[in-house]
């Protein structure tokens, strides 16, 4: 299946086949708060998503003869870092690809202010929060397709899942999001 | 009433954008006549577009340039291996080279030019055993530390 995609990043794609520095650091510079982004919403740790980050990048230079230039280099690139993520979270803790894996911090202020100013920052965060409760697996569905902006058939090629997968995994992640924010808007007064 | 139950089982994907045009044809003109389905459609978008909107963590710069040296280390490591397998191939055809003629020469200096073409089998078989066992040994040991080399570096990412 095939989907439309800027050539200019192939093209450059194709130069890094070639190790060009220079496309090496304009491909980093282009996908670096896009890529970051999405790690950090997979495993909640700055330091873990930078290392992730670096392994992604040297990954890709390893493997860039691996890479097919008639294809997405986008979908290429997060397919690379998923793989690597999912590494990690299996390594971390088993069970958090399925399990919602976060613990919010415990508020513990006496002054009227400091809560109020908390509770504000806690309702601007809140879909966030909700966002960071679940699973890893519904975590990246949302970032991918809403944070991303990818195609459906991009997002299958970078969880290497059919589109039916693409799409339930969708479907729940909204579901399991909308209820947390019910819960958390209903009781959070 | 099972349109009305199975129509809104596609709300949240139509708002992933992930209907089909069937499907989303059929959305649309429930939607337009049932007035629950609209109004759950609408919070649907409302939580899309907050999605769309959530803020972006920024990319530390350190960690972008940490990033590139280190990339540009690999890639400097990568064309150094690929120098030195060029050298260990050269140098392995330059042992081969070498051999055969020096072979040759000595021939020619102990018993003359014309010992070069006539070669007696029994010494030639020796001396293409001693040579071949010298070749694969040389071939051996290289291919263990090229070998060798690699794992390193491959650990040390």
């Amino acid at each position: 299946m095939e989907w439309e995609r800027p050539m200019a990043v192939e093209d450059e794609a194709v130069k890094l086949r070639r190790r060009d520095p220079e496309t090496l650091v304009a491909l980093v510079g282009r996908y670096q708060h896009r890529l970051y982004r999405y790690l950090l919403r997979l495993v909640h740790d700055s330091a873990a998503a930078e290392d992730l980050f670096q392994q992604t990048w040297l990954r890709v230079v390893q493997n860039i003869r691996r890479y097919d230039p008639r294809r997405s280099f986008e979908a290429w690139l997060f397919s690379v870092a998923h793989n690597l993520a999912m590494d990690h979270l299996r390594r971390r803790q088993p069970e958090s690809l399925d399990e919602p894996a976060a613990s919010r911090e415990e508020v513990a202020a006496a002054d009227p202010d400091a809560l109020e100013r908390l509770l504000a920052r806690e309702r601007a965060g809140l879909l966030e929060a909700a966002v960071a409760e679940l699973p890893a697996v519904y975590r990246e569905a949302l970032t991918l397709r809403f944070e991303e902006d990818m195609k459906l058939e991009e997002m299958a090629e970078v969880i290497h899942a059919p589109l039916s997968t693409v799409k339930s995994r969708l479907r729940r992640a909204l579901e399991g999001l909308r209820c947390k924010l019910e819960t958390e808007l209903g009781g959070g007064k | 009433m099972r349109e009305h139950e199975s129509v809104r089982e596609l709300l949240a994907l139509a708002v992933a954008g992930a209907l089909s045009v069937e499907e989303q044809r059929r959305l649309e003109d429930h939607a337009s006549a049932c007035e629950q389905c609209s109004r759950e459609l609408e919070s649907w978008r409302a939580v899309a577009v907050a999605l769309r909107r959530m803020p972006t963590p920024a990319a530390p710069p350190e960690m972008v340039e940490r990033t590139r040296a280190r990339v540009f280390g690999e890639l400097a490591a990568a064309a150094q291996r690929r120098w030195d397998d060029a050298v260990l191939a050269f140098l392995s055809l330059f042992a081969w080279v070498v051999g055969l003629t020096a072979w040759a020469i000595v021939r020619v200096l102990g018993s003359g030019l014309t010992a070069l073409f006539d070669v007696q089998f029994t010494q030639t078989l020796t001396w293409m055993s001693a040579s071949s066992v010298l070749a694969w040994l040389t071939a051996g040991v290289v291919v263990v530390l090229v070998g060798h080399r690699r794992r390193v570096a491959w650990r040390s990412l």
